[in-house]
């Protein structure tokens, strides 16, 4: 235990350190920091703003970046043919302006290579990267042979169509459940087009002058009948067929008319509209079920104009008996068109 | 508004307008022009590594101190001392300013003074309550009886409310139990220049070596009677049984008061402190009106000397209560409010200043240098956090595509991690250093609060977030509105609220 004489002469020795050498030492800590800092700062700024000192010359040249994110990470580097210590993602700084070799390469994917500008103070992005694997998973979704299919993503079923031995097939979008699902008639010959009921129950196929629906071999498809159903349209040359959102009436486009008509035996066709254009090409929104088709008319000033029009039909099943009383100046002209007639529109 | 109001009102404007002109300055600069405001940003964050670094050396310093005079007899020092140094004269008025705190916290307070390495009959024990308090009667009444024989004096003073020019504050109260006190020490017949007086917070518990310390440094320093005496403020008292939150902001608080009190220039007293009676009367007292007494005092007579006033550090601890609720919201706004109340000593800008443009012999360069020093220490408060925090990553959020192709966009970021990298080096230092100042685990307490107090620092995120610089830029912004503070004391208490 030290005594008060010793106590005193600590005391006074750490209120010396306090007062004078601490005092001291924070002096010189303080005008330490300060030559850090404004020594420090030209090269921090100087570095954030891509300059680089040149030892050599004693200048600073303002550089590049080139930035590089891949997909997956990890791809080495390689500059202009040199490998690089970083792996992506990564930047390599203080690149002096010029054009640069770059690759990339990832065990078992394909290397990619680009030759890229650097520009001063910028920064060149490669963060779109995809990496694409050597070996692909490649996989063979069929299991008998086709000549055309048609993959719906919403329904995630692909259809296979075989013309040469008239069958339908149908398989998940991994090839699974690949099952035969529907015959084709003999003897339909120069198909045009074919697309799935929204109920995945039937499709059709067309050519030039008839229709033919075709229903699956599902069990629980009540509404089957025994062979398909055929529409004839002999003076007419179909154009496009549309399903209906409701799965029963289809949307006809030929040469001449507009028309809806069920996909049953001897259903007689609701003529929606009457075309003028021999080639009218029309697209129709199945969601909202709406037809949009362009057609020729002859305006007063006795011209003829190519406009565009859109038809509702709605999945109401009586809006098609209002849309036949409805008069053909009824129809919607897409704003737009460039000359819009106030009457007969549809001749 | 006549010319002295409006300079006040000028002078109130300045600190809350510097504060928010720089965080909507740099916002500005970060929307229209990133790159700008990115060198700025980089720039700040150097300084901040910097002044981080430097500030932790200092915090070691000032702990070596504070561990070689830990447990030192200074009473010894004290006889050991010349008898014309004059120990045996001194006498120790302690003046404890209670608001409505109750017997929990004022009992141990009055223990650990009677409990001091130190002639009792020296002291002069002033319970200063507010009378205002409907306990404040019953509560002196009891300490009396307990303790009132134990002290060479002892006074219950209760200060009446609704003074003219005064406002509810501790100082008030304090200047009122002064004033009372003297009329004691006249009637003793005590010189002024012999009392030593000692403005504790309620909850204080000193070190048994306080008063030894204090008559040593007061004794051997230079022009004693023009210096404050700072001890090094801690919250052991409930640091044990306190929430992770608050425990770690009151360390914080404790290790950035052990950091000022090196910077001898800039030091300042702040809560607990003590000083000589006599300078006390010759400047009046604390001030009546005004939230931050503990430092305006030091204001006072570093005006009262034309500049010749100084704090001197001891570098013994007092220890108070760490201010906590039951749950985490109630002690995050407890804390909040604490933390708002002390960033209120913004007031003492206009103050300061309104008497350096008074006062004709204190030298130009001094009042610049102070008034600087006052200034950017209180505008540094308010927006360093809201610099690192928010507006750090701004430029990139808003830069658009013709600054994100800049290779300082780039940068940026790598530079601010860096930054983060250096505050978690020096967090190693605190949770290091701040081990050493706790007191021994209490009975009942479990060891795995001695893991807990390591783990609880991965809190300092946010609570730099939600104590940083909030409770600053709301104190500013409310003197710069004149939107004046009550005091409002901190719910304080060893029991959970």
């Amino acid at each position: 235990m030290p005594g008060p004489l010793e106590e005193k002469e600590e005391a006074k020795r750490c209120s010396y350190l306090t007062d004078y050498a601490l005092q001291k030492v924070r002096g010189i800590l303080f005008f330490l920091g300060l030559l850090i800092f404004f020594t420090g700062l030209p090269y921090i700024l100087s570095f954030a703003l891509g300059y680089k000192f040149n030892p050599h010359t004693l200048k600073f040249v303002k550089t590049g970046l080139i930035y590089i994110r891949t997909q997956p990470e990890g791809a080495k580097i390689y500059l202009n043919n040199k490998l690089t210590t970083d792996k992506s993602p990564a930047s390599i700084q203080e690149l002096v302006p010029g054009v640069y070799k770059v690759a990339l390469e990832l065990e078992q994917y394909y290397p990619w290579k680009a030759e890229v500008e650097v520009q001063e103070g910028k920064a060149t992005r490669l963060d779109k990267i995809i990496l694409f694997p050597l070996r692909p998973d490649l996989q063979q979704l069929n299991q008998e042979k086709f000549s055309t299919f048609h993959a719906d993503f919403q329904k995630e079923l692909i259809y296979y169509l075989d013309q040469e031995q008239n069958l339908v097939y149908r398989s998940n979008l991994d090839g699974s459940n690949f099952e035969d699902i529907a015959t084709l008639p003999d003897n339909f010959t120069g198909i045009k087009g074919w697309e799935v009921a929204e109920d995945k129950a039937k499709m059709f196929i067309f050519n030039a002058h008839q229709i033919a629906v075709i229903f699956f071999d599902t069990r629980d498809n009540y509404e089957q009948p025994d062979s398909p159903v055929f529409i004839e349209y002999p003076r007419e040359k179909i154009l496009q067929v549309f399903w209906h959102s409701d799965s029963y009436y289809l949307i006809v486009v030929t040469n001449r008319h507009i028309t809806a008509i069920e996909s049953r035996l001897q259903a007689t066709p609701v003529n929606l509209a009457d075309l003028s254009k021999e080639n009218t090409t029309a697209f129709y929104d199945n969601k909202r079920d709406i037809l949009y088709f362009s057609d020729m008319q002859k305006a007063p000033d006795g011209a003829v104009y190519n406009n565009l029009y859109r038809l509702e039909l709605s999945a109401n099943f009586y809006l098609l008996e209002r849309l036949m009383k409805k008069r053909p100046s009824d129809f919607t002209q897409v704003p737009g068109s460039p000359k819009e007639k106030k009457e007969g529109q549809v001749e | 508004m006549n010319k002295p109001k409006l300079l006040k009102r000028v002078l109130e404007i300045i600190p809350g307008g510097l504060s928010w002109s720089i965080i909507f300055a740099l916002i500005l600069l970060s929307v229209f022009f990133p790159v700008a405001s990115a060198i700025i940003i980089i720039t700040f964050d150097f300084y901040w590594i910097i002044r981080t670094v430097y500030l932790t050396t200092l915090l070691i310093m000032a702990h070596h101190c504070l561990s070689r005079q830990k447990g030192r007899d200074w009473l010894s020092c004290c006889l050991g001392l010349p008898p014309e140094k004059g120990w045996d004269k001194l006498h120790q008025l302690v003046i404890f300013p209670v608001c409505n705190e109750g017997l929990e916290v004022l009992r141990p307070s009055l223990a650990a003074l009677e409990a001091t390495h130190y002639p009792k009959e020296k002291f002069i024990v002033a319970m200063a309550f507010e009378e205002r308090n409907p306990q404040a009667r019953s509560n002196a009444a009891i300490l009396e009886r307990e303790y009132g024989a134990k002290f060479g004096g002892y006074l219950s003073i209760f200060h009446p409310d609704g003074l003219p020019k005064e406002s509810h504050t501790k100082g008030a109260n304090a200047t009122w139990a002064a004033k009372a006190a003297k009329k004691y020490i006249d009637s003793k017949g005590i010189a002024y220049r012999n009392v030593l007086v000692s403005c504790f917070d309620a909850d204080t518990s000193v070190d048994p070596e306080y008063f030894g310390c204090l008559d040593y440094h007061f004794l051997t320093t230079e022009k004693p009677h023009q210096a404050s005496y700072q001890p090094m403020p801690v919250y052991n008292n409930n640091i044990w049984t306190a929430p992770s939150f608050a425990r770690l902001v009151e360390i914080s608080a404790s290790f950035c008061q052990m950091i000022e009190s090196m910077r001898l220039e800039k030091f300042v007293t702040f809560s607990s402190h003590s000083m000589s009676f006599k300078t006390l009367v010759e400047v009046d007292y604390w001030p009546t009106n005004m939230i931050s007494d503990d430092s305006v005092i030091y204001w006072k007579g570093y005006l009262h000397y034309h500049g010749d006033y100084r704090v001197v550090p001891l570098y013994i601890t007092v220890s108070m209560d760490v201010a906590y609720s039951s749950n985490i919201w109630k002690t995050i706004v407890v804390q909040y409010k604490q933390k708002r109340r002390w960033a209120w000593g913004v007031e003492n800008f206009p103050f300061v200043v309104n008497g350096f443009i008074e006062n004709k012999k204190i030298s130009l360069w001094k009042k610049i240098r102070r008034s600087f020093h006052l200034l950017e220490s209180h505008v540094t408060w308010a927006v360093w956090a809201v610099i690192l925090v928010v507006i750090g990553p701004l430029p990139i959020l808003f830069g658009g595509a013709f600054f994100s192709q800049m290779s300082i966009a780039y940068n940026l970021p790598k530079i601010t991690g860096l930054l983060f990298n250096f505050t978690l080096l020096t967090s190693l230092t605190w949770i290091f250093l701040s081990r050493t100042i706790l007191p021994p685990r209490p009975k009942g307490v479990s060891w795995f609060k001695n893991v807990l107090l390591i783990l609880e620092w991965i809190f300092v995120p946010l609570i730099i977030l939600v104590l940083g610089s909030t409770p600053a830029l709301d104190a500013q912004s409310r003197l710069m509105l004149a939107r004046y503070m009550e005091f409002n004391p901190t719910l304080k208490g060893n029991k959970v609220l």
